[in-house]
């Protein structure tokens, strides 16, 4: 036993009827989507276009303070809305369902520098199916930062502090450059060439989304390119910071858990189940705050039914949460002020040596 | 030069579908590169048939008679697509005409018949469909067989030979349950009193007949004898459900002078999970058959595909592909999915009917 998990092994059987339970919660929601679910989405189309263009307007008349600062902050929230409850839940397929061919999971493209094609590699794949587990989730410090003890420690982490926070400046970047895995190349294991190849479709991204916002429309402004140019930069640094914050606070609080590859073991659905609900973390907050965060708020409704419509999840919180309850699992949530305190303890505390506690057990040993 | 400049800077300034939340705004059809179509009139065509005609934007290419086109609205917020034969002629002012007979217990022809108001837009495929009349040298005699909402390709047909003077010699018979479920009668009569080359023969399964241009029973080689003797020198052109076209291609095939034929039939699925299905793969062309009990994404491995592919249980999104035709099984929650669908999860889907997917 785990004396320090506030979690309860659980047997095959209550592992068996643990995932049966959320299997029958994902099929009562899914059985319900339909015209709400799909208005609600162009709703939030409507919202990123109009506030896009709002925003980009205003930046037109950036000479004048006040509209500059309004200007940005709209097109911040556009992008934001756009990122978070648009291109990242359409990207997951949770409007497939729709068959509209401008949400479709496959073929979205988000007004980000990272391509959506890496992303659905590693975030929809490596991420979500491979949650907190070590050495197959990239997403556990983005191969930058150490936040659990359990990876090993190298002097380097000592600056973690200060390159944490401007790894969240630069977050987008982090995400777009993710899956060409530098480490690898300058590591020997990956060829050059391989890199190059790699390297070119996200060339031909960060070329279209530089030109876009630091090129076209400041020109389009004519003489007040630069209160355009700066305008876009700001909005872009404020997306980055409240994804990296909202990112960081779904795996990095404190009682959320790693696991070793040995959990990977002919893994079943339930035993997956499992594993989402020890490694995520939620947020409580108001319902325009889980909008803004794409709803991923709800980390664990998220991680347990990432292709169901996150505004869903909302409504499938409390019995998730009985459900943990009733098999002893830790429904671990707090404000967004709590949660990230805790992944910062974890960043500080972490660029230190620190010794791993005992490894997290999902399942009782069957005594043969 | 320049328009195509002019595009690729607009293409990096805002994507298709921003382009087309704004042009919409301004008209509701106007696209960047989908074909929409407003609906410009609608009305009972019979009683339980509505006529519906479409303005297309500019992204639609045209059409034969006889050709049908795949219409796409939203239904309860999920996108439907059906076939339905255009039953106008190509006009001047390029807008187009579908009848649609409402389908008990259907998804789209209930929402065109009922709910559809002019205004509305709707989506359009590009016509398709082999149903037409071959050019021909000399004046050729025709025999048109419709059952039902058969007489939809027909019709369009018949159209445009009256446009071109009946040249031919052309005889429909036309079969329907009840007198009420005719579509385009007075039309029909009126072509028939203007042309000595056109006849029409209205056919009741459920109602004894009473006009002298009625009869009554299902297809028969006795009836057919009746409306047209002369058969052996006659083109036949047959559309209606499976079972007719089935049973009349065995009354008429070795007597008429040609054969050709279109049915329509609700999917049926098996909901066995064993035998075999074919699965066939729009994009490379190859065919084969897999068990239907093993996942679409194992079969199609074991068959020395190699789609792409992540989780393998229904999470990731990664192995989806399009389905263009026949029907699924969710082998998680057991839903069953007949509709054409732009991603399918192959590792969790298994055919129970013939499949083409788009890979």
């Amino acid at each position: 036993m785990n004396a320090y998990s506030l979690n309860r092994p659980l047997t095959a059987a209550e592992l068996h009827q643990f995932g049966a339970e959320l299997d029958a919660l994902r099929a009562r929601t899914i059985a319900d989507l339909g015209e709400k679910d799909a208005r609600y989405i162009r709703r939030i189309v409507k919202a990123v276009n109009y506030t896009e263009i709002l925003g980009r307007a205003l930046l037109f008349f950036g000479i004048f303070p006040p509209a500059w600062v309004l200007g940005t902050l709209l097109l911040g929230l556009s992008k934001i809305l756009e990122n978070m409850e648009l291109g990242h839940n359409v990207m997951h397929g949770q409007y497939d369902w729709m068959r509209d061919p401008t949400l479709n999971g496959k073929t979205y493209e988000w007004d980000i520098v990272g391509t959506a094609e890496n992303w659905r590699k590693t975030h929809n794949f490596k991420h979500h199916t491979y949650t907190n587990v070590r050495g197959m989730d990239d997403d556990i410090g983005y191969g930058l930062l150490r936040i659990f003890p359990e990876q090993r420690w190298r002097p380097f982490y000592l600056f973690q502090p200060l390159i944490a926070v401007i790894f969240a400046l630069l977050f987008q970047w982090g995400v777009a450059i993710q899956d060409l895995e530098l480490g690898k190349y300058f590591s020997g294991k990956k060829s050059g060439e391989q890199l190059k190849k790699e390297w070119q479709p996200l060339r031909r991204k960060i070329t279209r989304q530089l030109i876009k916002d630091y090129v076209i429309f400041p020109l389009l402004a004519g003489p007040f390119f630069l209160p355009v140019m700066l305008g876009n930069l700001v909005a872009n640094v404020m997306r980055s910071v409240w994804t990296y914050l909202v990112i960081f606070c779904g795996h990095f609080t404190a009682d959320v858990e790693l696991f070793p590859k040995s959990v990977l073991d002919n893994e079943t659905r339930a035993h997956w189940y499992l594993r989402q609900v020890r490694g995520s973390s939620n947020m409580r907050g108001s319902k325009l705050f889980h909008i803004m965060t794409g709803n991923l708020s709800h980390q664990i409704e998220h991680h347990l039914f990432p292709d169901v419509p996150a505004r869903r999840y909302a409504e499938m919180a409390p019995t998730v949460q009985a459900i943990c309850s009733r098999y002893g699992q830790n429904y671990n949530t707090g404000s967004m002020v709590s949660q990230f305190s805790q992944v910062a303890w974890r960043i500080c505390r972490h660029a230190f040596p620190s010794q791993p506690k005992a490894e997290p057990v999902l399942m009782t040993q069957e005594v043969a | 030069m320049t328009a195509p400049l002019l595009q690729r800077l607009t293409h990096t300034l805002v994507k298709p579908s921003v382009f087309d939340f704004w042009a919409g705004r301004l008209n509701p059809v106007w696209s960047w590169h989908r074909t929409l179509a407003r609906v410009a009139e609608r009305y009972p065509e019979s009683a339980d048939a509505v006529t519906l005609v479409l303005a297309p934007n500019r992204h639609f290419v045209g059409f034969e008679p006889g050709q049908h086109i795949n219409i796409t609205a939203d239904v309860n917020g999920r996108r439907v697509t059906r076939s339905y034969s255009l039953t106008g002629i190509p006009r001047p002012d390029g807008k187009i005409s579908i009848t649609v007979k409402e389908v008990a217990g259907g998804t789209l022809s209930p929402h065109l018949c009922r709910k559809t108001q002019v205004g509305d837009v709707l989506e359009l495929g590009t016509a398709f469909g082999e149903m037409l009349l071959p050019p021909a040298k000399q004046a050729q005699k025709h025999l048109f067989l419709a059952a039902g909402s058969g007489i939809t390709p027909l019709v369009a047909l018949i159209r445009s030979q009256a446009a071109a003077g009946m040249p031919g010699d052309l005889t429909l018979v036309y079969w329907a349950s009840k007198r009420e479920e005719f579509c385009f009668v007075r039309e029909l009569r009126e072509l028939a009193e203007k042309y000595s080359s056109f006849r029409v023969q209205f056919v009741l399964t459920q109602q004894s007949e009473c006009l002298p241009d009625e009869k009554t029973g299902r297809i028969s080689s006795e009836l057919l004898m009746r409306c047209v003797p002369d058969l052996a020198s006659r083109h036949v052109a047959c559309c209606g459900t499976d079972g007719f076209v089935q049973a009349t291609a065995k009354l008429v095939t070795d007597t008429a002078r040609s054969f050709q034929a279109e049915s329509f039939s609700p999917p049926t699925f098996g909901s066995d999970a064993t035998g075999t299905v074919q699965v066939r793969l729009a994009v490379s062309g190859r065919t084969f058959e897999v068990p239907v009990g093993e996942s679409l994404l194992s079969a199609l491995e074991a068959q020395g595909e190699q789609p792409e592919y992540g989780c393998r249980m229904g999470i990731c999104n990664t192995c989806a592909c399009g389905k263009a035709t026949g029907t699924t099984q969710d082998m998680i929650n057991g839903d069953i999915s007949t509709e054409p669908v732009q991603a399918l999860r192959l590792c969790i889907s298994r055919a129970t009917t013939d499949i083409t997917l788009e890979l």
